[in-house]
This record gives structure tokens, sequence and C-alpha cells, in this order.
């Protein structure tokens, strides 16, 4: 099932992270509204001009510690996300030759193999990164329009969107060096419909060809494509985990950078091992769907301490059971080296006596997850498994404990609700119902079973409420989302009637959640008279102000321009293209009232309605601050 | 077979010259591709410009990798603007003929043949729709002139580098690509780099990154052909499948505009002309900050290039007298007195 069946094809390298940090928390902006919040000022200029200002001085660490949740460490940011290729390779790296975003092995059934001739082909995607709840990390997403592997005319896959690409599973323990959110791994997937423009072209690769052979079946949908991301460097500088009066360094040069003017982004890097495999159906297009092997070092509302063992995913065959440990094992520090637990036992036990063991399924040794394996294997590791112990571990739950001290690491939770849209995206007013899909170790599960939906606070630390639903056929269970004005609602699904809940928040190694934005209506806003000054303070203020870089082809302040480019900016604002690469505002926070003058004022119309007075956008007028996070809340923040 | 001037290296005062000539190079081939590029309106041709852009894009890196071999070496990089018509620095041409006079295409034909001569490598594989290059000396062409280059600097004590000086990196732009030079290792893979990305391997198309050198992105368009992998030699050919050129689908600009006069036009194609160099020159004016050490002038040379983009798609969309033809951006550097400068 999944990229956890073979043939699969491995990929690994470097992926860029651009986004801006402005809309990241309330004194600077308003998520619920959608708006910036301006330091005062006489004119909407001078506000904007105001906003930027402290947006630089915010970069300073001193004034705005560098752990803290706050804007500071790329005011000027792209949104961009892109694979890359490393310029030198890294002298310690078990294949020191191989520094690109590319092709790194296939697997046919018989493991890790670089001897196909795709391996090396280059990886290419760029996507926009944007959280759907901007002052928290839980919802990130890449909105894009094609990755593809390989190039024209060779072997290649080239995969035209069916959804963006989600990230889940954020394992905040996973490398005890780190600046800012250097400590972090997350899984990010989407996949692929073979029905819709899906190119595999084999040439002389067998793995493409199995790969190609194997989408004809009926039952498979397309191709998943599934990435974790790792060791993340600010500041293009390492030695910043380590080096305080360093991170003052880099923050007054890059301060100095804004201040000199220009175009200053300021990209974060991380390290990336990937697969690409079959999408069945009935499987997840987002996120793992596989036997969900939980975190045992994560207490509830708490960070684990890194280096800890982060969730892993199983699936069992007749004779085999494959382990994605791609999201799991710890580095010791920034050369990578992997923490070493020794021997880890895989094993299944009884759901009703957790002590008695009903199968021995293999050993993974240190050799099986330390860096040289992890990087060409992308952490999956197949292990062979009797006939018999792979029957009896069918309905048994898998564990994976570390053999010296008969320590848990890993635990099978045999029920995950998975929401079939992770992150979305309402308008107030529209009526929407959220649906499930209730797994039962991997696959779908019946009807009939209880799911206890909570509802957290938008940062995710607070339980505001919970509700029961019920699975009906095939496991699907459904709710309405209430939408409000302007707000974001997160849900977390705990099957069972009485589950353990998240009381201290969150927990992104146990939970499985739904986040959802409903942007204001913003009537008021929508009938304003669509003069220049209206349509400038109310909607393109907010994009110069806070993402300057979509100042990078047109001037937002400057009406001739912006009247000149009137199709451009339609076609880009346009609800239609809202999942592609190049949607404006790229932050994805156009509410309708906004839109309408916006094209009111593009197209020379007068509003629908009498002017009314639009709703008050001033620092002052803020909601109130929100209850303060708990820890893990926090840091989540601080990943931004 | 393209040749270009080769001079005896004796002193590192020999290489700072031929860095010289190589950034010139260099820099003299990002107007012609620009303006071909520019020249594709938004949704055509989407698969030219995307590989013409690919090819700026690593132009532009390679100008800044000389750059940083020339500072490392003690140099002080001077950028001169390129005059189009002209000749490129070096006198690249093909052997026994006159040097290439670089022209200011739009996509056409004659723009990516252009593309194609500038970019020749040593040998071209006999691809299927090719026609065999004729035997001459294999001296001359641009991977020729670096590999002069590499080998002289291969003999240079270390101590004659110096490290960290004046050098751009890849922290804010081209991820990944642009490194620091700081001694001869450096200097060897910038180098590699760059011959590489423009020619390939040698009698392969692939440049050290699996991925397509300049010659054969060129050649893509040029023969509105994907080069194609084949069972047999020599291991490549042209298509069947199109790229999906639409020579028509272009903005009808004129060639070389820095030749036109522009006092029978339109005040609005006269201020189109004068926005394009203005932003031009800020964007020169910029690199040679940041090739000289100005911290955060990069960005500031972006900025100045997001409005050349911008000055263009006005430029392209304002007819001249004739009703009928656009003139895109002419890259005349015309430096204000009092403007910023290096």
């Amino acid at each position: 099932m999944s990229i956890l069946e073979t043939p699969r094809i491995l990929f690994r390298g470097n992926i860029a992270w651009d986004p801006i940090v402005t809309n990241n928390n309330a004194p600077a902006y308003d998520e619920d509204t959608a708006q910036t919040l301006y330091p005062d000022a006489p004119t909407i200029q001078a506000k904007v001009a105001a906003f930027r200002k402290e947006a630089i001085a915010d970069v300073n660490p001193n004034a705005n510690p560098p752990n803290g949740p706050s804007r500071v460490w790329n005011p000027h940011g792209t949104h961009r996300s892109s694979f890359y290729d490393e310029a030198f390779p890294d002298p310690s790296a078990p294949d020191s030759l191989i520094v690109d975003s590319c092709i790194s092995g296939v697997d046919t059934g018989g493991g890790p193999d670089a001897r196909d001739p795709f391996v090396g082909s280059p990886a290419r995607f760029t996507g926009m990164l944007v959280d759907l709840e901007p002052y928290g990390s839980y919802s990130s997403q890449l909105f894009f329009d094609t990755i593809s592997f390989g190039i024209d005319g060779g072997c290649r896959i080239v995969a035209p969107r069916n959804s963006r690409v989600n990230d889940r599973y954020i394992n905040l323990g996973r490398n005890p060096v780190y600046y800012i959110a250097g400590f972090a791994s997350v899984i990010w997937q989407t996949s692929f419909r073979k029905d819709l423009g899906l190119i595999v072209d084999d040439y002389d690769s067998l793995a493409l060809r199995k790969l190609k052979e194997a989408l004809k079946q009926d039952d498979v949908l397309g191709l998943t494509v599934r990435w974790t991301v790792y060791r993340t460097v600010y500041y293009d500088t390492p030695a910043l985990a380590t080096d305080v009066p360093l991170q003052t360094a880099v923050a007054e040069q890059l301060m100095a950078k804004l201040e000199s003017g220009g175009f200053q982004p300021n990209p974060a890097r991380s390290k990336l091992v990937g697969a690409i495999g079959l999408w069945r159906k009935g499987e997840p297009e987002h996120e793992p769907g596989d036997r969900a092997l939980l975190a045992t070092q994560w207490p509830p509302g708490q960070p684990a301490v890194p280096p800890c063992v982060g969730t892993a995913f199983a699936r069992l065959g007749e004779k085999s059971v494959t382990l994605d440990l791609g999201n799991s094992m710890p580095e010791t520090g920034l050369d990578l080296t992997k923490q070493d637990w020794g021997d880890l036992q895989v094993r299944a036990v009884d759901p009703a006596d957790p002590k008695r063991v009903v199968a021995k399924l293999g050993t993974l040794t240190y050799k099986d997850y330390r860096r040289e394996a992890y990087e060409a294997g992308s952490g999956i590791v197949t292990l062979a498994v009797a006939a018999a112990d792979a029957r009896a571990a069918a309905k048994a739950n898998i564990q994976v404990v570390q053999a010296k001290t008969g320590t848990v690491l890993l635990d099978e939770a045999p029920l995950r609700a998975i929401p079939l849209v992770p992150n979305l995206y309402l308008n107030a007013g529209e009526a929407a119902t959220a649906k499930l899909q209730l797994y039962q170790r991997g696959a779908p599960a019946g009807a009939g079973i209880p799911i206890t939906l909570c509802q957290m606070s938008a940062d995710g630390s607070t339980i505001q409420g919970k509700t029961q639903i019920v699975t009906g056929a095939g496991g699907v269970a459904s709710f309405p989302i209430q939408v409000g004005e302007g707000e974001i609602e997160a849900f977390v699904p705990l099957p069972g009637g009485n589950p353990v809940l998240p009381t201290g928040g969150l927990n992104t190694m146990i939970n499985t959640y739904m986040y959802v934005r409903i942007l204001p209506a913003d009537a008021a806003i929508g009938a304003l008279p669509p003069t220049w000054d209206n349509v400038y303070a109310k909607v393109l203020a907010n994009w110069k102000a806070m993402a300057p870089c979509m100042d990078n082809w047109l001037d937002l302040d400057d009406e001739a321009q912006v009247r000149a480019y009137a199709p451009v900016i339609k076609a880009l604002t346009d609800p239609a293209a809202f999942e592609n690469y190049r949607f404006m505002p790229v932050t994805r926070d156009m509410s309708p009232g906004c839109r309408a003058l916006l094209y009111n004022f593009l197209d020379g119309k007068k509003p629908a309605a009498a002017p009314a007075e639009a709703r008050p956008n001033a620092r002052l007028k803020a909601k109130a601050p929100k209850p303060a996070a708990s820890r893990l809340a926090e840091m989540s923040k601080s990943m931004r | 077979m393209i040749r270009l001037e080769l001079k005896p290296l004796k002193t590192v005062e020999d290489a700072r010259s031929m860095l010289e000539t190589a950034i010139g190079l260099e820099f003299g081939t990002l107007p012609p591709y620009l303006y071909a590029m520019f020249s594709i309106p938004p949704g055509k041709n989407v698969a030219a410009a995307n590989l013409i852009k690919s090819v700026l894009m690593q132009e532009m890196i390679h100008m800044c990798l000389a750059c940083n071999i020339m500072n490392a070496l003690g140099g002080t990089v001077k950028l001169v603007p390129p005059k189009y018509p002209g000749p490129l620095p070096g006198d690249i041409g093909p052997i026994g003929k006159d040097a290439l006079v670089i022209h200011l295409y739009r996509l056409s034909k004659e723009g990516m043949k252009q593309g194609m001569d500038i970019e020749q490598p040593e040998t071209i594989p006999n691809f299927p729709v090719l026609k065999a290059a004729p035997g001459v000396p294999a001296t001359g062409t641009i991977g020729q002139f670096y590999q002069r280059l590499d080998d002289f600097l291969a003999t240079l004590p270390p101590g004659v580098w110096k490290k960290g000086r004046n050098q751009i990196t890849d922290n804010q732009f081209f991820t990944g690509q642009l490194f620091a030079v700081n001694d001869y290792a450096d200097a060897h893979r910038a180098i590699e780099e760059i011959v590489s990305e423009g020619e390939g391997a040698k009698d392969e198309p692939l440049d050290f990154q699996q991925e397509l050198a300049h010659y054969y992105r060129f050649g893509e368009v040029y023969h509105d052909r994907v080069l194609t992998k084949i069972a047999k030699p020599p291991g490549y050919q042209w298509g069947p499948a199109k790229l999906g050129v639409i020579w028509k689908d272009v903005f009808p600009a004129i060639p070389d505009p820095g030749t036109h006069d522009f006092s029978k036009d339109s005040a609005a194609a006269r201020a189109a002309q004068a926005a394009c160099n203005a932003a031009y020159t800020r964007m020169v004016d910029a690199l040679q900050q940041a090739v000289t050490g100005t911290k955060g002038a990069l960005g500031n040379a972006v900025r100045a290039m997001f409005d050349l983009r911008l000055a263009t798609q006005v430029a392209l969309r304002t007819p001249l007298a004739d009703g009928v033809s656009v003139a895109g951006p002419a890259f005349l550097y015309t430096p204000i007195k009092g403007g910023a400068k290096a």
C-alpha cells in the first residue's frame, strides 16, 4: 500500500523555504479578519511604510528573540519553496558525489538499488509555502502546478497537481542541535491522479516500466509522493545553532541589507528524503494512511526533548514488513549522524494484552537506520517475516522496541481517523460538511464506530468543544462546519467514544487533525466606492505591507500600473486559480468583499450596494490576546 | 566550431585578464537571452520560455562565479556593459571567420541559432536531424578557454587566494548554485560548473546534474524538437516529440533596438525605452557594487531587474511609428550624473 509497496522510486536532496514572517502573530496581523494591523500613522501610505520599518526592526534578535514567536527572520520572503542542488558535496555525506535533488534509487522488491538508469535524474519542484493558520505551523501547505523527476526526452515522471502538498506529523524532537525550527522534521505528501495528465516515460528504466505497468491496475488511482524534510538551517549558517553572538551578527547583517533597499529574501534550507509509490483506492491523498506506529516519547502537551523517535508507518506483507522511518530516527547533531539506539526489535503484541508478544517481525540494527541507510532508502526499511508471524501480526499491534532496555519506542494505534481534506478554506456564510475516513490497521474501517471530535483553539492548545460522530459505510464519517464571520478552526478526530483527549494541546506526532480557515465576508468593504484610495487602503496596502514579494512585478501603490494590469490581476486573483502556484495574494487571505472592491475598481464599476462603513482595522482595536499557549504551540510558532 | 581568443598564461595578472574576458562574456550573453525571453507573451511558447529562462539563470550564476574567482585572486571586477549589435569579449566566433556579432533578437530561429553558436561544445554529437560538425582543430571553444584558465590556476600557490574577498554566495538567490571561491578547489569546481552547464559533458548533452546543457536547450527550441533518448548510437535524437514552438506567438519586437531611431516614434515609446534603460543602468550599477563587496547590493540589482521586466512589458506593448512593431529593451547603459556608482 502506498509508498510502502513496490515498485517504489526514491529521491533525496534539498529544499529551500522562503515564507514571509510578517503575518506570524497578533501585533502585526489579525488572522481572523485577514487584515494587516498597522502602526499609527497619518495616511495609509505612511502606515505601510511604518509597518515595513517595524518588520525590519523586528529582525533584531536582541529586540525579538529568534526562538520567540515573532516576525524575525524573513520579512522579504517570496513564499517560494524549491528543490535545489547543493553547490558543494558534503564531505561527510555517504555518497558525496550526489549533491543534487535527484532520484537516488529504486526498489522493485529487492531493496534500494542505485543502478537503474533513472537514478541521478533531477527532481524539480517549486511551490508556494502558505500556512492556513498564519500564526502557527501545523497547517503548512505548498501550492504548486507540477512536480517532475527526470527530463523531457528521457526517463521521467511528470505529475500535474491534483491537490496541494500538505504537511503532517511535525516531529519537534528530531535534532538536538538547532536554530529556530532546526530541531524539527516533517512529512509532506500529495497524490497525483493517473487520469489528470500524469506522465511516466520508462525508456530503459526497469523500475519505471514496472511502475507504469502497475498504474494500469484498476484500483490504482495514480501516484503518491511523500517526502520528509529535516535539518533546517537559517541564514545559510549552520553554526547559528551553537553560536549566540553569530545569531546577532547575521541578523544585523540582514537588517543592514533590508535597510539598504532592494529585495532581500532570506530563505531557510532543509534536507529531504522521499519516495514515489502507487496510490490505491481507499488510501489518503495527503498524509500516510498506513499502519501508524505512534511515538511514545511525547508526553501530552509537551514536545519531546530531542533526540527521540518519531511516529512511523508500517505495511505488513505476506512475508515481510516494511517500515517508513523517514520521519522517525533522530540525528545527534548537524553532521546528521543518527542516534544509535542499538538493535530495535519489531514485534506484534496482543491488543488486549500488550505484554503478550504474538509475533516477532525482525530486528533493525543500527546499520539499518544509520545515515547511510537512511539516505539510500529514504528511511524505508523492509524486513523478511515468516508467513505465520505475518498472519499473526495482521490483527495485532506492531511495536518497535529498543532491545537493550525493552523500551517501547513506537506503538501502533489500530484506528486512525484522517480528514479527507486536511486544510479547508471557506468564506463566511458558506455551508460545509467535512468528511473523515477511519482506518483500521491501514485499511478503511467499517460502519458504526464512534469518533470523538474535538474542536481546538486555532493554535491547537486548548479544547473548545467536543462532539461524537459515528462512521457510516466504508468507515466514513462526516460533520458540519459552523462558519463564523472570520476565524480559524482546528479539529482533532479521536477514534472511540472515550479516547484520551488532547488536553495538553494538539500533538502532531499523535493526533490527526484538520484546519479550517473561514475568511470574513467583508461585505462593507465590498460596498465601498471603488476609488483608488479605498482599493489601496482596504486591499493592496495589505499586500504591499505584508508581502513585498508581490510587489516584484508590479508597483502596488501605483494606480496607473494597477489599472494597466487589470486583466492580469483579475486572472491571478480569480477564485478558480486558488490552487495555482501564481495565485494572488499568495497568502490566500483575500475575502469576497475585498475581491469585490478590487474588481469594481478594475472594471470601473460602481458598488452594488450603498457605501457602508468598513470594519475597524486599527492596531489598538485588535482582538484580545489569545490565551497563553502551551510550550508545544509556542515552539510551533517559532518554526516560522 | 566556435573559437575564442586564447592567450598564454604566465602570471596572476594574465589570469585576471582572462577572467575579465570571462566575466564580460558571461555578462554579454544576458541581454540577448533576456531579449528573447521577454519577447514571449505570457502564456505563449511556455516550453521555450522556460528553457531560455533556465539558461539565463545559469548564465547569471556563471558570471557571479567568474567574479568570485577574480575577487579571490585579488582582482577588481569592472562590469563593462556590452553594446548590441557587437562582438562578445574574447572575439568569440567561428574558426577562421570573423568574430560573432551578437544581436538582440526576439524569439526566432536566428536568435536560437545565435544561442547555439555561443554555447557550442567542443564536439557536437551527430544526432539525427543535425549535420555532422566539420573536422576542425579542437581549440578555442568557451570550454577550452576555461580549461586553459583552470590549468593555470592549478599551478598557483595557495597564498595567492584571498579567502572571503568580495564573494557572492547563494544565501539569497540562486539557491545551491553560487558559492564562494576561497582556493583553487573552489575555482576548479566553479569552472567545471560553468563549462558543464554550458556545453554538457564530453560527447554528452547532459551536464553534471543530468540536465540538458545550454547548447541543447537552445537546440530544442531551434529544432522545435525534444532531444530524446534512444537505445542506439549516438544515444539521442531530436524528436519526434515537438517542443511546441510557435514562432509567430511573440511580441513583434524589432532586432537591436539600440540602433533604432526612436525620434520618429511616439512619446510613449520613447518613455518606455528610457524606463528600460534606466532600470538596466540601475541593475548594472547595483551589480557592480555587489561584485565589489557591497553587502545587500545584489538585492538591489534584483529589484532593478524586476523594474526592467516591468518596463519591458510596457515597451513591448507600445507600438512604434509603423503601428505594427514594438521594441524591447535596448540595454543601453545610461548612467545618471550623481547616481550610485561603484
